[in-house]
């Protein structure tokens, strides 16, 4: 108390040097100005870190191995009614599922990768404008919070390599959380949920990846569905599609009313190079999409910025 | 990008049965991403061709008073404000009724009507200017029409090919493809994508512009036999190919007198009518994707210093600067390119040309360039100076060098002026490349039944060159098709062009997969928090620098974004419960009596390092917090509540010892009434962290009294759950027990548990209350055992403790 009495002291002979800046002769006041205001930023982080200190100098120790305090009740567990899942985590677990049942592993995708995994294993030329598209966000030690789940593909491949020794086929999804440094509004977030797909094998084919996703969004929304293809470009998958459903009338949608649900193409073979799969035996693809989009289709939501939003009157409500 | 679909139809023929509609479909599904259409069919409507036949001026004035011919048999009395109207011309005339274009799509389009000028001049609809048609931005007149083209009472619309439907491209769609971006290479994809074999137009098989004898060949390219033009590129990475001609022009500013198809078409793609000679680069971009720039060469000449031109195609220097047509001068780096003349920089190649050499009225003789650069290093300089040219668009997606010769030729045609120099440097020429598939590889991968004829047929159309060696074709891709390489993007035309929504899904029969134990374990974890009443949030892996300042978490432990959008999203988080009680504060204030949020994500710690792989540990945790805005309890004891329910639920023994430890998690923890959680047979493993925070953590926050919460490593949780949890359906025996004590519960449960041991007995221990009176030193600690094997003996023992 006695340090804080002095700093309080020492402030208040601040303030009565800065009324003294009448005195001082024009071309100096600036400089003056800056020195005051200087020491007295400094003056004030002490008092806030005295008086923070003072604030947890009054604390009462409990018993840290006891259920309750003296003579309080027993705390009881909220009501189930108030409890409350976040509609982002139960479909994807949903999306898990589904792919699950049809034979794919799940890994979860990484939140801090590096630009090997985010471009250059996936066949991203050095300096090329397609890296531009990705809007990456950048760490001091140039790694980067992901972009896409594509990230996890070299990884996945690597990882389960082993299957084709075996004579079975990778099949693999990727769920998780992705970054681009792009505005937020109704429609975009910075954060995002996506989910990546990969499946090689000797023998298979874009009918098999388009059979793949057509009843993976089958089974999602628990309907027969109209797809739709157009082309893309991603410099890891060659050829490389967009891949659309029909808005399902259940859900509000018209006849002509495509959206784009995701990205897909056969696996380019530069990727499966790398991975150390020889691409003239195996051939893959590969695909990746959203998980924001499908549950705001799901669910009617019109603003995707309340899912980060921590708000318990939007969240209560799943 | 935008596409006239009028256009278009000029270079593919269109089968009547494909409708409009189905046109875009099939462009969307086969080509690019289709972001929007603009219907233009009645844009123009009852807007016609008049003849000009009486104007008289109103003294006074600036008004002119004409009759008008409109091919009917009465004339109509229009006011017009504009010098240029005269007795004789032909002007396009907005009938009364009729909308003003380019109003069409404000939110209140401008509809012309009948009415009264200075109070007794009738005046029936107006005479319109090229701006107020939307062709852009003369305003100083009527637009005039040449009167070989219409005649009076024609319809504007018919005259110029205006009732019209324009796509709007996503340019992102094309990266790959420079050809694209020309309505011929656009065409050419459109023919192929309706099975058409594409004419190509004449000027791109061979030019027919110089006269004979102009040219020559030499071992770089060609050059006129006279030539005076030197070009030196000083690194063939950075420009692979530069193609120069000088002409000399008899006016290179002015502009037709008459509204121009030029004109109107450079309008439709979003640019302006400038000059002859910029307007003719334009529309040559336009149609073949190929930027041209034009120089004053005389002022090329100045500003080199010497009377010889000398073109040097270099690297800038860092900080050398140039001041550019657009008034701006940019400073350099080092991977910029410039057009030098004599190494005096006259233009930012790719970019934007300098001002210094800018066409004016006075300009005699231009110099016209045709050139392909690197890509990358035009990338660079798009983002270093933020220029976003149609120029520069094109230029990043790689323009092939193939082309720019007969592209210039073309130019120096449309410009009309006199050649007199030519010359071209194509040092970056490339082989071209043979690739071999068969249709088996090609119908292997997509999954399709093609015939080996119609696979070279939809190949052909599009400029593919395929000689069939039985089944294996070998195939050379055009010279615009640089992004041609492999097989599989041989697969990715023939897939493309003939449909992927021709290929029929199938399903590969497969095994149901293994669950990933992590996934069900955060799956289960949200089930029993969901029946716990709590409430599961997402939050942002980005925090404030002030964020972790409130919860004493030192930044230099964060991994710090460089390009974050604010300084709320700057560093990567370090755990959970920062975030969350970020949240709470946000949850009171809304306000929610009550609540326990949690969030099961990643965080990031500099301190834990890398893996194996090189890349930073990422570490899973959930962090929770309870708050309530009125409760006189200690909160401590809520979340303990929950996190020792969950070690519980997954069978894992569990001691909670006061916080020492001094990890990231923990510090907003108040040391004082809060507890690591550690594993009871093996106290060095750290789990967690469970207590309430410190007053100047709640404080800063701003939250109110009733908080507490924890930070737990799922992934050590996961490592010790027990698979299976003890179901034990036996008749228990039931006891109570009180102790009279001043130690701590856990002090006195250890107690209990040494004795139990003792005598080889289970029970299960749970609490009951703890109490104290007022003038009691000592706590009575009531628990509730519930014996599996009981022994009367046990709990005479036990009640003596």
């Amino acid at each position: 108390m006695q340090e804080l009495e002095q700093l309080k002291q020492e402030l208040k002979k601040l303030n009565e040097e800065a009324a003294k800046i009448r005195d001082v002769p024009t071309e100096q006041r600036a400089e003056f100005g800056r020195n005051l205001n200087l020491r007295k930023q400094e003056i004030l982080a002490k008092i806030a870190a005295v008086e923070k200190a003072a604030l947890d100098a009054k604390v009462e120790p409990i018993d840290v191995t006891a259920f309750c305090g003296v003579n309080e009740p027993l705390p009881e567990f909220y009501s189930t009614l108030m409890g409350s899942r976040h509609p982002l985590t139960t479909e994807m677990d949903r999306v898990v599922e589904i792919y699950q049942m049809m034979g794919f592993d799940a890994v979860e995708s990484r939140q801090l990768d590096d630009e090997y995994h985010m471009f250059d294993s996936l066949n991203f030329a050095k300096e090329h404008p397609a890296r531009d598209g990705y809007d990456t966000f950048r760490t001091e030690e140039s790694l980067i919070p992901p972009a896409h789940t594509s990230t996890m593909q070299h990884r996945v491949l690597k990882q389960y390599k082993k299957n084709l020794d075996e004579g079975k086929a990778i099949a693999v999804v990727v769920p998780g959380r992705v970054f681009r440094n792009e505005d937020v509004d109704a429609t975009h977030e910075h954060t995002f949920y996506q989910c990546e797909g990969v499946y090689v094998s000797k023998t298979c084919t874009m009918g098999d990846m388009l059979g793949i996703l057509r009843e993976f969004f089958e089974k999602y929304y628990e309907q027969k569905l109209n797809i739709r293809t157009q082309p893309g470009y991603f410099p890891f998958t060659e050829p490389s599609l967009e891949f659309l459903i029909e808005k399902p009338k259940s859900l509000g949608g018209k006849k002509g009313d495509f959206l784009e649900m995701l990205g897909c193409g056969m696996i380019h073979p530069n990727v499966l190079k790398l991975a150390g799969i020889d691409p003239e035996i195996y051939h893959g693809f590969a695909w990746g999409g959203g998980i924001d989009r499908l549950v705001m289709l799901k669910y009617g939501l019109m603003d995707v910025r309340y899912f980060e939003s921590g708000n318990l009157y939007f969240l209560r409500e799943f | 990008m935008k596409i006239s679909l009028n256009w278009l139809k000029k270079y593919v023929n269109i089968p009547k049965e494909i409708t409009n509609e189905e046109l875009i479909r099939l462009i969307g599904a086969r080509l690019v991403e289709v972001e929007g259409v603009i219907d233009e069919s009645h844009k123009y409507d009852n807007i016609y061709i008049v003849r000009v036949e009486k104007a008289e001026k109103i003294s006074e004035t600036h008004l002119t008073l004409c009759q008008v011919n409109n091919g009917g048999s009465e004339l109509i009395q229009v006011v017009c404000g504009a010098p240029n109207v005269q007795e004789g011309m032909l002007a396009v005339w907005i009938a009364p009724g009729a909308v003003v274009p380019a109003s069409v799509h404000e939110d209140a389009p401008f509809v012309i009507g009948k009415r009264k000028m200075l109070g007794k001049y009738e005046s029936n609809g107006m005479l319109a200017g090229a701006d107020e048609l939307d062709f852009g931005g003369d305003h100083s007149g009527i637009a005039e029409i040449n009167p070989e083209s219409a005649k009076p009472g024609d319809k504007l619309a018919d005259v110029f090919n205006l009732n019209d439907l324009v796509l709007e491209i996503e340019n992102k769609s094309l990266t790959h493809r420079p050809d694209c971006f020309g309505i011929i290479g656009f065409s050419r994809e459109v023919s192929g994508i309706l099975g058409q074999s594409f004419e190509e137009p004449d000027f791109l098989l061979h030019e027919e512009v110089f006269p004979e004898g102009f040219l020559e060949e030499t071992k770089d390219g060609v050059q006129s036999r006279d030539n005076d033009l030197r070009v030196e590129i000083t690194d063939v990475q950075i420009c692979p190919r530069y193609t120069c001609a000088l002409l000399k022009v008899n006016e290179a500013t002015g502009q037709s007198r008459y509204l121009s198809e030029m004109q109107v078409l450079l309008a439709k793609s979003g640019m302006t009518s400038k000059s002859k000679v910029v307007d003719a680069t334009n529309y040559l971009m336009l149609l073949t994707g190929q930027p041209l720039h034009a120089f004053d060469y005389d002022k090329f000449l100045k500003v080199g210093g010497k009377n010889e031109p000398n073109i040097i195609v270099r690297l800038a220097k860092s900080g050398e600067k140039l001041e550019l047509l657009d008034g701006k001068i940019v400073e350099c780096v080092d991977s910029d390119i410039l057009i030098t003349s004599n190494d005096v920089p006259v233009a930012l190649a790719g970019a934007m040309g300098g001002k210094n050499t800018e066409i004016d009225e006075n300009t005699k003789n231009v110099l016209l360039e045709s050139a392909s650069f690197s890509l990358y290093n035009l990338r660079k300089t798009q983002m270093t100076h933020g220029i976003f040219s149609e120029a520069i668009t094109r230029f990043t997606k790689g323009v092939p060098a193939g082309g720019t010769f007969n592209v210039l030729a073309e130019a120096v045609k449309e410009i009309n002026g006199k050649p007199l120099a030519l010359c071209d440097r194509f040092l970056g020429r490339k082989g071209s490349e043979t690739i071999k598939i068969s249709a088996d590889e090609i119908n292997g991968l997509l999954g399709t039944q093609y015939s080996q004829e119609k696979i070279v047929k939809t190949l052909g159309n599009v400029g593919f060159l395929i000689k069939e060696n039985q089944n294996e074709l070998n195939i050379i891709a055009p010279l615009w098709r640089t992004d041609i390489h492999i097989k599989e993007d041989i697969i990715e035309e023939v897939g493309r062009l003939l449909g992927y929504d021709n290929i029929e899904p199938t399903l590969p029969l497969h095994k149901t997969a293994e669950k990933n134990r992590m996934f069900s374990f955060k799956s289960d974890i949200r089930e029993k928090m969901l029946r716990f009443g709590a409430n599961e949030v997402l939050t942002y892996s980005f925090v404030s620098e002030n964020l972790l300042e409130k919860s004493y978490q030192d930044k230099k432990n964060s991994y710090k974004i460089i390009n974050s959008i604010s300084p709320a999203l700057q560093y990567m988080r370090q755990s959970l419960v920062p975030s969350l009680l970020d949240k709470a504060y946000l949850n009171e204030k809304l306000p929610v009596e009550k609540f326990a949020i949690y969030e099961i994500n990643k965080v990031h710690q500099k301190k834990w390092g890398v893996n194996e792989e090189g890349v930073p540990i990422e570490k899973m945790h959930m962090g929770f917090v309870v708050a309530e805005r009125k409760n006189n309890n200690t909160a401590y004891y809520k979340a303990k509540r929950y996190v020792d329910e969950l070690f519980n639920a997954y069978g894992i023994g569990v001691q909670y010892v006061p916080l020492k430890a001094e990890l990231a998690a923990m510090k907003p923890f108040e040391p004082l009434r809060s507890a690591e959680i550690r594993l009871k047979d093996n106290p060095d493993v750290l789990l967690g962290v469970v207590g309430e925070f410190r007053n100047s953590v709640k404080d800063s926050f701003k939250l109110a009294e009733y908080l507490a919460g924890f930070e737990v490593d799922l992934d050590l949780i996961l490592e010790h759950a027990a698979n299976k949890k003890d179901i034990v359906v036996l008749m228990k025996e039931k006891r109570d027990l009180t102790v009279i004590t001043d130690k701590t519960y856990g002090e006195i449960v250890d107690g209990v548990e040494k004795i139990l041991d003792e005598y080889g007995v289970e029970a299960k221990i749970s609490p009951v209350s703890i109490y104290q009176s007022e003038n009691e030193k000592d706590k009575h600690i009531t628990i509730h055992l519930e014996f599996t094997d009981f022994k009367e003996e046990v709990m005479e023992k036990l009640e003596k403790l």
